[in-house]
């Protein structure tokens, strides 16, 4: 079977406890949450969770079923690539000297990123995107000198909602 | 009107028809407790708080209402853990109430706190801390709703003392709104149904596998009609036993490893298996590539993580079981089925010949001469070990709750609290726990319970001054090589048992005619110590890592 990155997402009622009995089920079933992602819907009382796992095919059945065993849980949905619409947010933080800062201002206009703080020695850029894209910046950035980064982890939606 | 959030627990409780609670008082429940002195609802207090969850869980299961446990916070509520689990394995309908520090102590490690919700997460079917007394009623009913519905299960309600102690409008109640499934129903389960039905009708080796679920969803009596309808033999899990009574040799008795090899090999031979209510555990299949390998099998559960976990069903319906029966039963054709009859019955008296064994030895026509010596109506509860193997294949359950065994989790010491649960719950019914020295002495407090509240509960405790399964497994698959299994014979369990008040006395399981008479006729409470050979095993026995047709002591071939 093959193992590749699954991404789910899970709508749960936004309180307390929820988010531990979610990534309980996650661990009981042996599986590691690669990238985590929750906040608020339209609705403040529900919450969506958007998770990516590394894992065999039938880890969704899996998965599924156990959480929807949780009576927090009110809906969980695979997003599968090529149906779903992908993004990721990350801030890199980079160490500057002068040579650098130039050349950094100078071909950050080559990807669709942000300067949203410049220092003197250090810089917060912005990048949003594809998981390709924002890899491709970090990886372009690496030679520079990358103090820190912060991902959002990924987020995702379903092109159209076939159920609704 | 003002009233107090134990007050509203209470009266809450009422409405959802709670006559008894199991418990333990401390520091931290103290409030529910003080209102208990205004309230109709019996608590029966207990010696140790696991004894209360498995009281609470034998309620349940001899009622099938919800049965209702408490302990304070911290060690009080670590105690119910093991019961809590016990219950979550089979699916008991129970709500938990745990006593909590104060709000404002909450993560402080105040004194006699634990995060309760935290320990008993996956052991639960959902949990709640209430915060506000204005939650308390709707908490409660949500609770209430989500143990008994869908698969059932233990929920819990941790309760901070202020809470509880504080004061509110009841007209201020505040709603907990329970959040809503989307996606909830299966569209296709008509046209499952069907293929069931066409399946069922076509096959020529079929028979019904009968779970635990058969019991929680209240639908023997629709099984029974599919059965007689259809003409179709059955076996049962451990926690199917006595689902479904009938003499008329369509019952071969529960699979698994320590099953009825009949059982065992019809399921190997079938070529269609309706599953209801059943979750195929590692003791009910063996190993599972060579679990009815002839088989097409169509699964019926409530819950749908239960569909396809070990065993891939080539037909599914997630569904109530009596629903599905109800409209099953008249869609399954009448079939005279007589070469796969004869074919059991020749293999049925093809194993008879070697009774001795199968039949359980002394230890089973023991339990056979107490059932005969109780009232038709008995209720049979085991412990876990070679007690509980014995009880589940010698006593014959003529109804769906005549016998209770902590089947999932396999917990010792659960018999004795449990019987008490029983007895308190259908007092008019006769009520014997079946256990063995290991698991008598886990929760032998309780005879204080029993003595004390002069429940007229039969205890058997077989004592072959052993750990007897446990002795079984080393002797078979660990070459003889005996260990950290020997209990001794040091204590004199019958003026144990008078120290505590309760009437007592001690017989070999040979010679145990007098006895059992005694016992059986005795007033109140009554233990009878039986001794056992400690070489007296369980066989047939399914070897780890074998098939379902591989038992030890079993036919050959």
């Amino acid at each position: 079977m093959e193992m590749r990155e699954r991404i789910i997402a899970i709508l749960v009622s936004n309180k307390p406890g929820v988010l531990s009995r979610v990534t309980g089920v996650f661990g009981r079933l042996g599986y590691n949450i690669e990238s985590l992602c929750v906040a608020e819907t339209i609705s403040p009382e529900v919450s969506r969770i958007t998770s990516i796992t590394n894992a065999n095919s039938d880890f969704i059945e899996k998965v599924k079923k156990q959480l929807n065993r949780l009576v927090d849980v009110m809906d969980v949905t695979e997003l599968i690539p090529g149906q779903s619409a992908q993004r990721e947010m990350i801030l890199i933080g980079i160490d500057l000297d002068q040579k650098d800062r130039t050349e950094i201002v100078r071909s950050i206009g080559m990807f669709d990123c942000k300067i949203i703080s410049m220092r003197s020695n250090y810089c917060i850029i912005q990048v949003a995107g594809s998981r390709e894209e924002v890899e491709t910046v970090i990886n372009f950035l690496r030679p520079f000198g990358i103090d820190k980064v912060a991902r959002t982890g990924v987020l995702a939606l379903r092109y159209k909602d076939r159920s609704s | 009107m003002e009233k107090t959030g134990a007050e509203i627990l209470l009266q809450t409780l009422r409405e959802e028809g709670v006559d008894v609670i199991f418990g333990y008082p401390g520091a931290n429940s103290l409030p529910i407790h003080d209102s208990l002195n205004n309230s109709p609802i019996r608590h029966y207090l207990v010696r140790h708080e696991q004894a209360a969850a498995h009281a609470a869980d034998g309620y349940a299961r001899a009622t099938g209402k919800v049965g209702v446990c408490m302990g304070t916070s911290g060690p009080g509520a670590t105690n119910l853990v093991t019961g809590i689990a016990t219950a979550y394995m089979d699916s008991t309908p129970m709500v938990v109430l745990t006593g909590q520090v104060t709000t404002e102590l909450l993560g402080s490690d105040a004194f006699q706190e634990t995060d309760i919700i935290g320990i008993t997460l996956p052991i639960t079917k959902h949990s709640y801390l209430v915060s506000d007394p204005g939650e308390v009623e709707s908490t409660v009913k949500q609770a209430f709703e989500i143990a008994r519905s869908g698969r059932p299960g233990p929920v819990l309600i941790d309760l901070p003392r202020n809470v509880m102690a504080a004061k509110c409008e009841q007209s201020g109640v505040k709603n907990i709104a329970m959040p809503k499934k989307r996606h909830a129903g299966n569209k296709k389960n008509g046209e499952e149904l069907q293929r069931i039905a066409t399946y069922m009708n076509r096959s020529e080796r079929p028979v019904i596998l009968i779970g635990g679920g058969v019991k929680l969803s209240q639908a023997c009596e629709e099984l029974a009609g599919l059965i007689e309808k259809g003409n179709i033999p059955f076996v049962s899990t451990m926690m199917g036993i006595g689902s479904v009574y009938t003499l008329n040799g369509f019952n071969l008795g529960f699979i698994g490893t320590h099953g009825n090899e009949l059982a065992n090999r019809i399921v190997h031979d079938s070529d269609f298996i309706l599953t209801i209510g059943a979750r195929f555990s590692d003791r009910s299949t063996a190993i599972v590539k060579e679990f009815a390998p002839l088989a097409t099998i169509a699964q019926v559960d409530i819950d749908p993580s239960s569909i396809g976990k070990v065993i891939t069903a080539d037909i599914s319906l997630v569904c109530d079981i009596r629903e599905a029966l109800t409209k099953l039963t008249p869609l399954v054709e009448r079939k005279e089925r007589s070469g796969w009859l004869k074919r059991i019955e020749k293999e049925r008296n093809a194993l008879g010949k070697d009774r001795s064994m199968k039949e359980c030895g002394p230890a089973g026509a023991f339990i056979r001469d107490v059932q005969t010596a109780m009232p038709e109506k008995t209720i049979a509860i085991t412990d876990v070990g070679l007690n509980q193997i014995w009880t589940v294949r010698s006593w014959e359950a003529k109804t769906p709750r005549g016998m209770i065994t902590p089947g999932g989790l396999g917990t010792m010491g659960f018999g004795l609290p449990a019987a008490m649960g029983v007895k308190i719950a259908v007092p008019d019914h006769g009520v014997v726990v079946f256990t063995g020295d290991g698991g008598f002495f886990m929760n032998i407090q309780e005879l204080a319970t029993i003595s004390y509240y002069n429940l007229p509960v039969k205890i058997v405790v077989f004592n072959n001054g052993h750990l007897g399964m446990i002795r079984q497994m080393q002797d078979l698959f660990y070459g003889a090589r005996f260990t950290d299994i020997e209990l001794g014979d040091k204590v004199d369990i019958v003026a144990v048992a008078r120290g505590f008040g309760i009437q007592a006395d001690k017989v070999s399981v040979e010679n145990s005619g007098a006895g059992i008479e005694k016992m059986c006729s005795a007033d109140g409470p009554f233990l009878l110590e039986v001794v056992v050979d400690p070489d007296t095993y369980v066989f047939p026995i399914i070897p780890p890592g074998m098939s379902n047709i591989d038992m030890i002591g079993g036919r050959q071939g």
